[in-house]
């Protein structure tokens, strides 16, 4: 997906929309590829989900953190529990550790959504192994606003991979998982399996892969999409 | 607080000095940081901060350099870098730094801490102004940590200075009574597995055994006591009294969560009030045998472990122990002319090294001369050397083992009529060699313990003389004052030295301490001064300009704070009934102390400098 196309798709989407959160968030411009990954604001997202199907499964946390160019900001950590219709699956519930008691106190989707896409307008989605996130949160907003997500994303495993492929490093599907990548970069372990956590380390994740791509010489959004 | 947040907020909890922060300060730092990645090798701090922060490390590592590029210190993690925040606090001025590894950083904006200091003096303390405020405060807060050695005080625990000395209820009375015999106890605790199942006492050897002619063979259940009345470790002083003279026990089991610790008895409470330098002395005064001085200086150790925990300093102690060594001394050489009759010349008995200095820890070695009168006979000398032979082997039954370089009176060099000491310092003075400078710390640092004749001030007037028309000999101490270098700092568990290498302990005698005592020895000689001990020295020198009064105090406090951190190093060893050693490991200190113990090395290391560059050291070393 080229560039100018995307954008012109942003535009095209925001004339169709009626007034709604997803419109307000289109209306900002999304980030060029052209410029320089420094001067570009992201934010990091992880989502915890009854299962894997984004049309048939639901979205149970989401946790996102903003960074600006080569800076995590603590103060924008965010974490929101959503209310679930019927049960959570069992097998599901011991990966996040959310309780059918704990998700029936969460929010509606329809006001967690807009929080997370009022801190996403105008700036790129950072998220490990994204095609999940994307997926959710495009058919969330399908459901309650009838269009779907568009967004500019750098997928932290997709970057990894490319860069093991590149340097021809054999890996296996293990090695590109959060936490192995976090090792592997030195950065801290992250206790529970939370969304705010997984986001955050995400989040330190691509921190650490600019680090070790940038030689100096400039390097561009462009680079990481 | 979310998850993430609540980490980080441990993460900041557990180092210095963010855990003296109070709870809600805590709760609402994390959201005021930022996080950077540096990659190994990037310069720091990095050139592209849009506004002035402080790193704190959370992964990885940072080098910082001098403008000569030497390594000066190595930070870790939960280390703070120095940071261009606000006066006072440690900053990069003449520094260069750079990632070892790849780092991950928590960014705080100098305007949040400048605020955090303002609200909090504890926090605000670890970034004042001078390193010599830091060492002083940390002085104080040993004194203030003190948990005093009164009755009323004093738990039970802390008395227990011995690794607990038990038996099973089913050996032989005769076994239990050697147990106690070699262990040197008066009870002996019995015990089934964890399981405190009884106890025997001297007395009851005596009333149930001995006086009912019980057979020795027999196993001791059979005179055990088994309804024991026990106290906690936490059982104050005072109560453990009380409940001994209501139940007429002079001994208790003392138990903590795990099961008993050990015996606590009449004798230990007694103690607390007497374990003194005083009471030592006057029992030293009255001892009649070797074998009691021997027992009497037993207790040194124990003097030690009270005195730390009384809160005393480094020099409290050394004077305290220094003070029953020299009554020792007295009453050895007592004793010996007792045996060997009045010598047939007057002498005096020099003390050297650390007793000259009053600077001991529980058991020195012993480094000891002998000046005789000049008309001293050749066919006398037999009377000096026996004198000095059972003197000698005297101190080292009391524990002053020998001197590992043989400087003892008992050595014919070192006992020797003044004119040929004076021909030796004459000799060490004009021609400094390598052999003369290794026995100035101890030949420079000398105080006679027993002069009746006055023999003394002849030979230090003397040496003061020499010293005033020959200034060659103090450049030469000046250069061996520069061989002992302290360490760097430290680096996550381990002991950053100079050039970069690491280590797992340090000898903070001779990394710490003994390069203060050279500096100040070299001071003072420069000053012509006559003081020994080193806080002594390092005040007159302050007060003659001999270095300015703020370097004289603050070599003062560095030396006061390793001194008693060493003391208190070997009152934990003492205790747990080890031999006490010189040696720390990074895990000993808490981050607080590591961070002193870095301030007081940096000093010893700039005082180093100035005196090499003083007396050029290079073209003596």
């Amino acid at each position: 997906m080229s560039a100018l196309p995307l954008d012109w798709r942003r535009r095209w989407r925001l004339r169709r929309l009626a007034a709604c959160p997803l419109r307000d968030y289109l209306a900002a411009p999304f980030p060029q590829p052209g410029c320089d990954y420094k001067a570009v604001e992201y934010v990091a997202v992880d989502l915890e989900t009854t299962g894997l199907n984004a049309r048939r499964d639901q979205i149970l946390s989401i946790g996102w953190v903003r960074i600006t160019g080569n800076r995590i900001h603590l103060d924008s950590c965010r974490h929101r529990l959503v209310r679930v219709t019927g049960d959570i699956p069992a097998d599901s519930a011991v990966i996040h550790q959310i309780t059918d008691d704990e998700a029936a106190r969460g929010l509606e989707l329809a006001s967690a959504l807009p929080e997370l896409l009022a801190d996403l307008a105008g700036r790129v989605l950072i998220a490990h192994h994204a095609r999940v996130e994307l997926g959710f949160l495009d058919a969330a907003c399908r459901r309650l606003w009838g269009k779907g997500l568009l967004v500019r994303t750098v997928d932290t495993q997709a970057v990894a991979r490319r860069l093991l492929e590149r340097r021809q490093i054999p890996f296996k599907a293990s090695d590109l998982r959060l936490h192995a990548l976090c090792e592997r970069y030195n950065l801290p372990r992250h206790g529970a399996h939370n969304a705010l956590s997984d986001a955050f380390a995400a989040a330190e994740l691509f921190l650490a892969q600019a680090a070790h791509r940038d030689n100096g010489h400039g390097m561009q959004l462009g680079d990481f999409l | 607080m979310d998850v993430e947040l609540i980490e980080i907020r441990e993460f900041l909890a557990s180092h210095s000095p963010f855990d003296r922060l109070p709870d809600s300060a805590l709760d609402a730092l994390p959201q005021r940081l930022s996080v950077r990645y540096l990659r190994r090798g990037t310069p720091f701090p990095p050139t592209d901060d849009d506004s002035p922060c402080l790193y704190i490390l959370r992964r990885g590592a940072v080098e910082l350099r001098d403008d000569g590029d030497n390594l000066i210190g190595k930070l870790a993690e939960g280390d703070l870098c120095p940071s261009p925040c606000g006066q006072g606090g440690l900053g990069m001025e003449g520094l260069s730094g750079q990632t070892a590894e790849d780092t991950l950083a928590y960014l705080l904006p100098c305007e949040v801490l400048d605020r955090l200091r303002g609200a909090h003096t504890e926090f605000a303390s670890h970034f004042d102004a001078s390193m010599s405020d830091r060492l002083r405060r940390a002085l104080d807060t040993i004194k203030d940590d003190a948990t005093g050695t009164a009755l009323m005080t004093v738990q039970v625990g802390e008395l227990l200075n011995r690794p607990l000395v038990h038996g099973g209820p089913d050996i032989s009375i005769r076994d239990a009574a050697r147990i106690m015999s070699e262990a040197r106890v008066s009870s002996l605790v019995l015990t089934d597995g964890d399981r405190l199942v009884g106890m025997i006492t001297d007395r009851d050897l005596r009333n149930r055994c001995l006086a009912l002619g019980v057979s020795p063979q027999e196993p001791v259940r059979r005179i055990m006591t088994e309804r024991l009345h026990t106290v906690r470790e936490d059982t104050l002083g005072f109560e453990a009294l009380i409940t001994m003279s209501r139940l007429n026990v002079h001994h208790l089991p003392v138990l903590d969560e795990r099961g008993v610790r050990g015996v606590v008895s009449t004798s230990d409470l007694v103690r607390i009030q007497s374990a003194n330098a005083v009471y030592l002395v006057g029992d030293i005064r009255k001892a009649e045998s070797l074998d009691t001085l021997a027992s009497i200086s037993a207790r040194l150790s124990e003097l030690q472990i009270q005195l730390v925990h009384s809160g005393a300093t480094a020099s409290q102690i050394g004077q305290a122990i220094t003070a029953v060594t020299d009554a020792i001394t007295l009453r050895l050489l007592e004793l010996a002319e007792a045996e060997l009759g009045a010598p047939p010349v007057p002498y005096c008995w020099m003390a050297g090294g650390s007793q000259a200095r009053r600077e001991q820890s529980s058991h020195s070695d012993q480094d000891n001369a002998l000046l005789i009168a000049d008309h001293l006979k050749p066919e006398d000398d037999a009377y000096f050397k026996a004198l000095a032979q059972r003197v000698n082997d005297g101190l080292n039954a009391c524990g002053y083992v020998y001197c590992p370089g043989d400087v003892m009176a008992s050595n014919d060099q070192w006992r020797q009529p003044l004119k040929i000491w004076t021909k030796y310092f004459n000799t060490w003075i004009k021609r400094p060699e390598p052999m003369a400078l290794m026995l100035s710390s101890v030949f420079f640092d000398l105080r006679p313990i027993h002069d009746p004749a006055g023999l003394f001030n002849e030979l230090a007037e003397r040496i003061h003389h020499m010293s005033r028309q020959e200034t060659i000999y103090i450049a030469y101490m000046a250069a061996n004052a520069l061989k002992h270098r302290p360490p760097l700092g430290f680096f996550r568990k381990l002991v950053l030295i100079r050039g970069g290498e690491h280590d797992q302990t340090f000898d903070i005698k001779h990394r710490g301490i003994v390069p203060i005592v050279d500096l100040a020895r070299v001071y003072a000689l420069s000053a012509g001064l006559e003081d020994i001990n080193t806080i002594e020295r390092l005040k007159a020198a302050g007060e003659a300009r001999a270095l300015s009064k703020d370097g004289a105090a603050n070599l003062v406090d560095a030396y006061e704070f390793i001194g008693t951190l060493r003391m208190r190093h070997q009152a934990e060893q003492l205790k747990r009934g080890t031999q006490a050693d010189n040696f720390l490991s990074p895990d000993d200190l808490s981050p607080l102390e590591r961070g002193h113990l870095k301030d007081a090395f940096a000093l010893i290391h700039t005082m180093q400098e100035s005196l090499g560059q003083r007396y050029q050291a290079g073209r003596f070393a």
